[in-house]
Order: structure tokens, then C-alpha cells, then sequence
């Protein structure tokens, strides 16, 4: 009895691992296997048709952007059909939430984005690139030297950059038409903002909208030599220099009332709504919101440079690019994909689109072409005197904190040497 | 003979109810854990396992992106000694409930009374009440944030056009910040509390009225001694749930101000949202989460224990 008991479970082993191995082999010859022409190899055939789906995760900030993405995807798959990319989106302040809680969750995507202010606080999530680019020989030097550099950290570049650009002021022509006033030049001064931005203020039209968030004033305060890094390149918020060019900033609120004073808010993005509602005259952009306010605002528009300061016309940079992220399965499609997305043909779209300031130098003449008139002017100066905008690991931390002690600070509620006090005490470290 | 029967029968009786008794509540035992196993599993998972694993987490310097390494108490020491605002932002904590609480059960208990008399349409009344608790919260907070707005704001205008003053920045205004969400919040979230006090107040008997009014009680008198007591664990329930809910105020500070200007209107859950998932200290975050959790449960247990002395069941 005992026997045959033994007999029959190793028969049924046996039955089992029969069954078991045929199951492999049939999930290992799939049809196009068995399909495949003679004298080629079955793997070779199988690994060619064999399509890679990746996962693309990008903010954006309209439909027009999606739609300029999304032609992207198509152009990789246009190159190598068996790449499919699907795209993924979260508004600007979503996406640096969502994508290190995607990465703690094990499910980051497999093309990932970055922006250059954000490289320091980031640059894990992203594979160096340098064993592809050595491997391709690809051309680094197409691209601008100030992007690559913001988003390269310790060993090695992060992402290839698709766009970047200086800050630079945005105003509304009607609102200067109405007030009979002659548009800025690119290299007005000071004085001469602070005369435009008064005589716009009327009839509760605000001159100028001014904005906590570092990006918007930084570049004020740089015009006027102040520092916010030491030498070590740690936060140094409270030094007297950027002390004065801060509260000087505030009073364009609270003293000169030429800006509208501000709620709190979460919405990084809120005086540039003010201006694309005609409720302020100017403000402070990036070329990279061509494509929004072509789209989005009802009125002429132009961009000027930095008015000069006391160590003239300084402006800080930034632009973002894609990489491969640390946990993609598939990196080497992933590389081919991020070469199609920041290629020259791609660059070209999204330059004549007007998303994207070509971080390509070449391809920088599309961006131009359709941009507002007299934007070459204003970028060319503007790339004269632009440095490149250095930041700690804790940044988003000290925008955020800007963006909420600024605003009592602005309103003329609190001291501003306290506010920047606040916020170095809380992010410095 | 007979009576040798008999006992078999007894015995036999005896057996099969003893089979009957051992049986059915075994099968009821089973039946009960497999009705409760889907809550159950579900607390496990994501309440009970969740909690415990956010203790560990708190005993840890935890960046979301990178290695941990193990802090102990340092989270802790550093929140009470050298974090520069978590003092304050408990006391925002508290002030907004105790700004929120009372007024929202003034409210809702006053409006209740008033539907439970006879007026028109008073279901519509209430489903009208009711509304702003089932529109999402976040709805709600950026219509008010339109409202609260300077210059261009509803009230603004309001202020301006019809009582020719000026206005204030609510929403920009270290002062004003906190009662404006406040105010938000009592108008968002009395509907609820409405509700369950409308219930209570029809379960009271007529008679009782009957009687105090023959009695010659006036009607202030009817509401102060027989209306009052009887709802008590109706106004019990509506305080335990206001005062939990207050203390985990997030949506409102998040939508509506950012918790600025400053720090005066970031409450706890908005302080742990922003280290946990804008400054990725996942373990700073997560001893904040025990420490709201500790007050939690020490207000719920002072709830509990107090309602002893107040509140009247039967």
C-alpha cells in the first residue's frame, strides 16, 4: 500500500513537471517564433517585433501643452515603432509631490522629468548619463553650456534639456496703450520701472504684480549685487545685501502701492493669473510660458529684460530636460526615447509651438520666429548678463516657506529681515 | 423498563439539544467572524498596520528618496526643542478648534431648533443647509477663496459699493486669516451636525412638551429642560465628531491660504503634509501624525469620561 501511494504521488509529480515544462516551452514560442523566416534566428525575430511600452511622466499646465507632449510620444514611435510611450501629467506643484511618492511606492516611471532648480533635491531618481552618451558619442555640445550644467550633479548629467530661459519681465501692451505710455527698452533701468509701474497703476490696475516666490525677485535683487548662497554654496538668506534688496522689493507693495497687495495662497502661480486677467501690467516669466499666454490671455503682449539695478540688468536661468528614471526596466529605450524627445526635430516643434525655448542652439531661430515681436532682442540681452541660478538641496522647502513669509511681508503685516530670518532658520540647514 | 426508556430518551434529548447548543453557536461564531472579516482585514491593512508602521518611521530620519537611518527619539526632541514653529502651529491647531466647535454647534443646533418648528419648507431649508457638506471640500474653499479675494473679491465689493469702506486683505492678514477659515468652515461643515440634532429633536416626545406646557413653562423654559437634556447624546455625538474632525483640519488651510500668511493658519495635519510630502521627512511627518494622534484620543478620552456628568440617555 505504502507503494503504490509513492508510486502515485511520483506519478503525479512526474504528470505535473511534464505539464509544468510544456506550458514553458509554449509560453516561450509564441506564434511569431514559430512564424519566424527561416535562416533568422527565433530570438533575434522575437526580440525585434517584441514592442517596449514606456511610461512618461511630465507636468504641464493646459491642454495646449498636453497636445505638444503627447506630438512628442508620437515622434519616438515615428522613429522606432516598437517603442509606445504613454504619457503621463500632474500640474507644475503636483509633479514634486507625486514623483518621489511614485518612487517610495516602487512605481516611478520610466521617462521622468527634471528641472534644473531642482536638480540638487531630485538628481537620485535619475541614472547618470554618461555611460550612454560615451557609448553613443552623443553630441553634448548642441545644447546650451548653462542648462547642462544646471542639470548635471556629482557624476554626471541627469536629463537632456528641451528647453531653458532667463526670467524675464512680461507686459501688457494694451494696458501701456491705454496709459500713453512707449513700451520699455531692453536696457531701461530702475528708475524707469518704477515710473512705468506708477503711472499704470489706475483706476485698480496695478503697474507691476510682485511675487514672494524666489524666481520673481531674485533676479531684482541680483541686479543689485546681493548674494542668497555663501561661499560654500549654503542658504544665506539673511545677509544685509539681500536683506535690502528684499525689503526694497516689498515696498513696491506696501510703500509705493504700484502692486496689488497679495492673499495667501498655495497657488504658486497666482499673480501670473493677475496679469493674464489684465489686473497688473507686469510681471515675472519665464519664456517657457510662450505657449499659455499666446493661447490664454486676451491681450498684446511683450517681454523685456531685467530693468538694471545697481550692477545692471542680472537675471538667473533655468530650463528642465528628461531622463532615464533609476528604476526603468527597459533604460537603453529609454535612452532612445529621451534623444528622440530633445532631438533637433522635437525641438523644433516645441520652439515654433512656443513651449520651449530650444535648450538646442540651434534650433533656438523657431522659438523666435513665433514668439512675440521683439523677443529675440530681449533674449539675446537677457542671455548676455543671465547667470546661472545655483540652489540647495532643500530648495523647493525655501520657495515654499518664501512664498508664505513673503506674503505678510509684501502686505507690509511683518518686517522682511524677520520673514527671510523664518525661512533661513527653517531651511538653512 | 419504562423508566429505563425514559432516561434513554432524556439522554438522547439531552445529546442532540447538547448537539444543537455546541452546534449553532459554532456556525453563528463562524458567520459573525466572516461578516465582520471585510471591515476587519480592512482596519488591519490599512488603519492598524499603517499606524504601526508609522511609529516605526517616526523613530527614523526617513527621506522619501534615499537611505534611512534610525533617529530614536530625535524626531520628537527636535519638534518640542529646536523646531521653530511647531509651537505655534499647534496653537493654530487649537485655536481653530476652538473657534470651530462652539460655533458650529451653536449654529447647527440653533437651525435645527428652528426647523423643528412649523415653517415652510423646511426640507428644502434643510437640503439647502445640507448642500455645502456634500460639495467637496475643495470646491467649497476655492469659491470662498474667489469670495475672500482683495480688490476683485464678492465681499470686497460688498464692503466697498454697498457700506463705502474698505475692505481688508482677509486671506493676506496674519489676524484675519484664521477667522476667515473658520468661517469657511462652520458655513461648510454645520449641515452635518444640523442633521443629526433635526433627528434628535423629532425623537422627543410630544407629551413632554404637553406636559411642561400645562405645567405654565415657558417656551424658553420647554427648551432649557426638556429639549436641552433629551438631546444631549444627540449634541454628545456631534461634539465627539466636530472636535476629531477639527483637530485633522487639512483642506481648507491647503486650498485656502497655504497656511500662510507665515505659519498662522498651518494647522498640524497641513504642517505634516508639508514635511512629509514637500520637504520628503517622512519620519518627521510621522511623529507629528502620533502626537496629533495622542491629543486625539486624550480629548476624545476627556469627551468620554465628562459625559458622564452631562449627558442624559433616557
Amino acid at each position: 500500500m505504502t507503494q503504490t501511494l509513492q508510486k502515485r504521488t511520483f506519478t503525479r509529480r512526474h504528470a505535473l513537471k511534464v505539464l509544468g515544462g510544456a506550458a514553458g516551452i509554449a509560453a516561450i514560442a509564441s506564434p511569431d517564433t514559430l512564424l519566424a523566416a527561416p535562416g533568422t534566428s527565433p530570438f533575434a525575430v522575437l526580440r525585434a517585433q517584441e514592442t517596449v511600452n514606456l511610461k512618461w511622466f511630465m507636468w504641464s499646465g493646459s491642454p495646449a501643452e498636453v497636445d505638444a507632449w503627447k506630438h512628442l510620444a508620437s515622434m519616438v514611435t515615428a522613429k522606432y515603432p516598437t517603442i509606445k510611450i504613454e504619457f503621463v501629467t500632474a500640474s507644475w506643484p503636483d509633479y514634486w509631490t507625486k514623483l518621489p511618492t511614485e518612487a517610495a511606492g516602487g512605481t516611478l516611471q520610466d521617462i521622468i522629468s527634471l528641472q534644473s532648480l531642482r536638480t540638487p533635491g531630485f538628481a537620485d531618481l535619475f541614472q547618470p548619463l554618461t555611460s550612454f552618451i560615451d557609448k553613443d558619442k552623443f553630441e553634448v555640445s548642441a545644447f546650451d553650456e548653462s542648462i547642462i550644467g544646471g542639470l548635471t550633479y556629482q557624476d554626471g548629467l541627469r536629463a537632456l534639456p528641451y528647453d531653458f530661459g532667463p526670467e524675464v519681465i512680461f507686459y501688457n501692451k494694451d494696458m501701456f496703450q491705454k496709459a500713453n505710455l512707449p513700451f520699455p527698452k531692453v536696457d531701461w533701468t530702475y528708475d524707469e520701472f518704477l515710473d512705468t509701474a506708477k503711472k499704470l497703476t489706475t483706476g485698480g490696475k496695478y503697474g507691476y504684480g510682485a511675487w514672494p516666490y524666489p524666481d520673481s525677485w531674485l533676479p531684482f535683487a541680483l541686479s543689485d549685487g546681493a548674494t542668497y548662497l555663501d561661499s560654500a554654496g549654503k542658504l544665506d538668506l539673511t545677509n544685509d545685501s539681500l536683506v535690502a534688496a528684499f525689503s526694497k522689493y516689498t515696498e513696491l507693495v506696501h510703500k509705493l502701492k504700484y502692486a496689488p497687495s497679495i492673499p495667501s495662497t498655495k497657488d504658486t502661480n497666482y499673480m501670473q493669473a493677475q496679469w493674464m486677467a489684465g489686473n497688473v501690467a507686469m510681471h515675472v516669466n519665464g519664456p517657457w510660458q510662450m505657449i499659455n499666454f499666446k493661447s490664454g490671455v486676451k491681450f498684446d503682449f511683450g517681454i523685456v529684460p531685467m530693468p538694471k539695478g545697481t550692477k545692471g540688468s542680472v537675471t538667473v536661468s533655468a530650463g528642465s530636460g528628461f531622463g532615464v528614471s533609476k528604476t526603468t526596466k527597459h533604460a537603453d529605450e529609454v535612452w532612445k526615447a529621451v534623444t528622440v524627445l530633445t532631438g533637433p526635430e522635437a525641438e523644433q516643434y516645441l520652439a515654433s509651438a512656443g513651449r520651449a525655448f530650444a535648450a538646442r542652439k540651434d534650433e533656438q531661430q523657431y522659438w523666435y520666429k513665433n514668439a512675440v515681436e521683439g523677443s529675440q532682442e530681449t533674449l539675446e540681452a537677457a542671455l548676455k548678463s543671465v547667470v546661472p541660478y545655483k540652489v540647495t538641496p532643500q530648495w523647493q522647502q525655501v520657495s515654499t516657506l518664501l512664498l508664505q513669509y513673503g506674503i505678510p511681508a509684501m502686505n507690509g503685516q511683518t518686517d522682511p529681515k524677520d520673514a527671510l530670518t523664518q525661512v533661513q532658520a527653517q531651511a538653512g540647514g | 423498563m419504562r423508566r429505563a426508556a425514559q432516561s434513554e430518551a432524556v439522554a438522547t434529548r439531552g445529546a442532540a439539544s447538547w448537539r444543537i447548543r455546541r452546534r449553532r453557536p459554532r456556525s453563528d461564531t463562524v458567520a459573525a467572524y466572516g461578516f465582520l472579516a471585510p471591515n476587519g482585514i480592512g482596519f488591519l491593512v490599512f488603519t492598524l498596520i499603517p499606524i504601526g508602521a508609522s511609529f516605526v518611521i517616526s523613530l527614523y530620519h526617513w527621506p522619501l528618496v534615499g537611505e534611512a537611518s534610525f533617529a530614536g527619539t530625535q524626531n520628537y526632541r527636535a519638534l518640542a526643542t529646536s523646531d521653530p514653529v511647531f509651537w505655534q502651529v499647534l496653537r493654530n491647531t487649537f485655536s481653530y478648534v476652538f473657534g470651530y466647535v462652539p460655533l458650529n454647534i451653536l449654529l447647527s443646533l440653533g437651525i435645527a431648533v428652528w426647523l423643528s418648528s412649523k415653517i415652510r419648507g423646511k426640507n428644502l431649508f434643510r437640503v439647502i443647509f445640507f448642500l455645502p457638506v456634500v460639495t467637496p471640500m475643495v470646491a467649497n474653499a476655492m469659491i470662498w477663496t474667489l469670495l475672500y479675494m482683495p480688490q476683485s473679491g464678492v465681499i470686497d465689493w460688498f464692503l466697498v459699493n454697498v457700506l463705502h469702506i474698505s475692505g481688508p486683505n482677509w486671506l493676506g492678514s496674519q489676524t484675519l486669516a484664521m477667522p476667515a477659515m473658520i468661517v469657511m468652515s462652520v458655513w461648510q461643515g454645520f449641515g452635518y451636525n444640523m442633521l443629526i440634532l433635526s433627528a434628535g429633536l423629532q425623537s422627543i416626545p410630544v407629551e413632554l412638551y404637553d406636559a411642561a406646557a400645562i405645567d405654565g413653562a415657558s417656551s424658553w423654559r420647554r427648551f432649557l429642560n426638556v429639549t436641552l437634556p433629551l438631546l444631549t447624546p444627540f449634541l454628545f455625538f456631534a461634539f465627539v465628531m466636530t472636535l476629531i474632525t477639527s483637530f485633522q483640519v487639512f483642506t481648507q488651510p491647503y486650498v485656502l491660504t497655504g497656511g500662510g500668511p507665515g505659519v498662522s493658519t498651518t494647522t498640524l495635519v497641513l504642517y505634516l503634509y508639508n514635511n512629509g510630502f514637500q520637504f520628503f521627512k517622512m519620519g518627521y511627518a510621522s511623529a507629528l501624525a502620533w502626537i496629533l494622534f495622542v491629543i486625539i484620543m486624550t480629548a476624545t478620552a476627556i469627551q468620554f469620561v465628562a459625559q458622564k456628568r452631562w449627558v442624559h440617555y433616557g
